[in-house]
């Protein structure tokens, strides 16, 4: 081998990186050559301070409580996150329009039966407008649904625009119920639509504030054969 | 410094301990995986000396960004935790999240990469070669953070912390070729700088 040829190896001479066969005619190359010599000893010399070198050295003092805060910002995100998954706030208020819901059914079972029996007149066109939301199962995506939301929505209007006109026949006290009930169950359509903006795959979510809208439009058209029927 | 004794569980020539210490070690691993932040905070102080010291060789010097460094090394750890099987030591595996940390940095912040480190951000590395009592360190470490990025990586891996020219180039995503040609690089300029 040529000297410029074993002044490439030198540095996997010094590292013990060469094989056996070439370790041979380079050894007998430096020993002969006074500048790859040198070169050696620089580069043993130049290893030897790399390590010496300190392995540790000590951070800074307030390293520590920076990655303990850290660490507590992503617990935080993480309780953050997990309450959208788990819409525990809002799904209180759920339970809450659910009560709302049930306690205006109650109030209003005289008309509820007179809608069941068929004996008023105006039940077929209330059922009509009550079928035109689809109560049954809950769009799987957030896409589909938002054609359902449509729905629901002119429904409700629609309902809301007849309960206004029939608001004067109802008993102050089932008045104040009704409202109290209806801004429950606006509130958690709010919160849950919102959270729907936040995790728009959540399918508990979909399912829950696709009942809270079929427990508006029910708890309407009750109400509105409460006051067709006194 | 030939690393060919590296024992199978570590990379670099990160300290290997007996099987007790190894066991020990895991424990304390398996408590801050339960969420456990003190026992986490009993590894920190135990590996952060050496993590920090190779932050802040990778960063040039610079000890803002190797603190910076060094707190974005744990915090991930500490998402990571999970991921960690016991596979190889913790050390190694810290070693080995704190060069992915950092190039990722620096693939994220392209001003990193082409920025050349000035001399007097080598103080805490310059302090610390004094403290051992090696005035000689202090060029060392001069020298060291002068180097190019690429050339800088090559030597601190290879010849400070003895990884292996391949598990360089899988870390960097390079040939072998590659980190020899740097090591070579960084050598030449290091004994120019040191030597002339």
């Amino acid at each position: 081998m040529t000297h410029e040829v074993i002044k490439h190896l030198l540095d996997d001479y010094v590292t013990g990186d060469l094989t056996e066969e070439a370790r041979p005619p380079v050894e007998e190359h430096v020993i002969a050559c006074a500048l790859c010599a040198a070169e050696v000893e620089s580069l043993r010399r130049i290893l030897a301070r790399a390590a010496e070198l300190p392995k540790s050295i000590d951070p800074p003092a307030d390293a520590w409580s920076n990655i303990r805060s850290a660490i507590s910002r992503d617990e935080a995100a993480v309780r953050a996150s997990s309450s959208v998954s788990r819409p525990s706030i809002w799904q209180r208020r759920y339970v809450l329009a659910a009560a709302a819901a049930v306690l205006v059914a109650v109030l209003s079972s005289a008309g509820t039966a007179l809608y069941m029996s068929g004996h008023y007149s105006g039940a077929r066109s209330n059922q009509a407008i009550a079928n035109s939301s689809s109560a049954e199962g809950t769009p799987a995506t957030l896409a589909a649904f938002t054609i359902e939301e449509n729905n629901y929505l002119r429904t409700a209007s629609m309902l809301q625009d007849l309960l206004d006109q029939q608001e004067a026949s109802l008993a102050p006290a089932t008045v104040a119920q009704l409202k109290a009930s209806l801004r429950t169950i606006d509130e958690a359509i709010l919160e849950a639509r919102s959270a729907l903006a936040r995790d728009p795959a959540n399918k508990l979510l979909l399912e829950m504030l696709s009942a809270s809208y079929r427990q508006k439009v029910d708890l309407l058209r009750r109400t509105t054969e409460l006051t067709r029927g006194t | 410094m030939k690393t060919s004794a590296v024992v199978s569980d570590t990379i670099g020539n990160y300290p290997s301990t007996s099987a007790e210490d190894k066991a020990a070690a895991l424990e304390r691993v398996r408590h801050a995986q339960t969420g456990d932040v003190d026992a986490f905070e009993v590894l920190y102080r135990e590996h952060s000396p050496r993590i920090y010291a190779l932050c802040l060789r990778l960063e040039g010097g610079d000890t803002s960004d190797a603190t910076e460094l060094l707190q974005d090394v744990f915090t991930k750890a500490w998402r990571r935790l999970d991921t960690f099987r016991g596979d190889c030591a913790f050390g190694s595996w810290l070693h080995r999240l704190t060069v992915n940390t950092m190039l990722e940095n620096a693939r994220s912040d392209q001003r990193r990469t082409a920025r050349v480190l000035p001399m007097e951000d080598t103080s805490r590395l310059a302090g610390a070669a004094r403290s051992s009592g090696v005035e000689s360190r202090m060029d060392m470490e001069g020298a060291i953070a002068s180097l190019p990025k690429g050339a800088r990586l090559a030597f601190v891996l290879h010849d400070v912390e003895g990884y292996q020219h391949q598990e360089i180039a899988e870390q960097l995503s390079v040939s072998v070729g590659t980190v020899k040609a740097q090591l070579h690089r960084a050598r030449r300029l290091l004994r120019e700088r040191l030597e002339s």
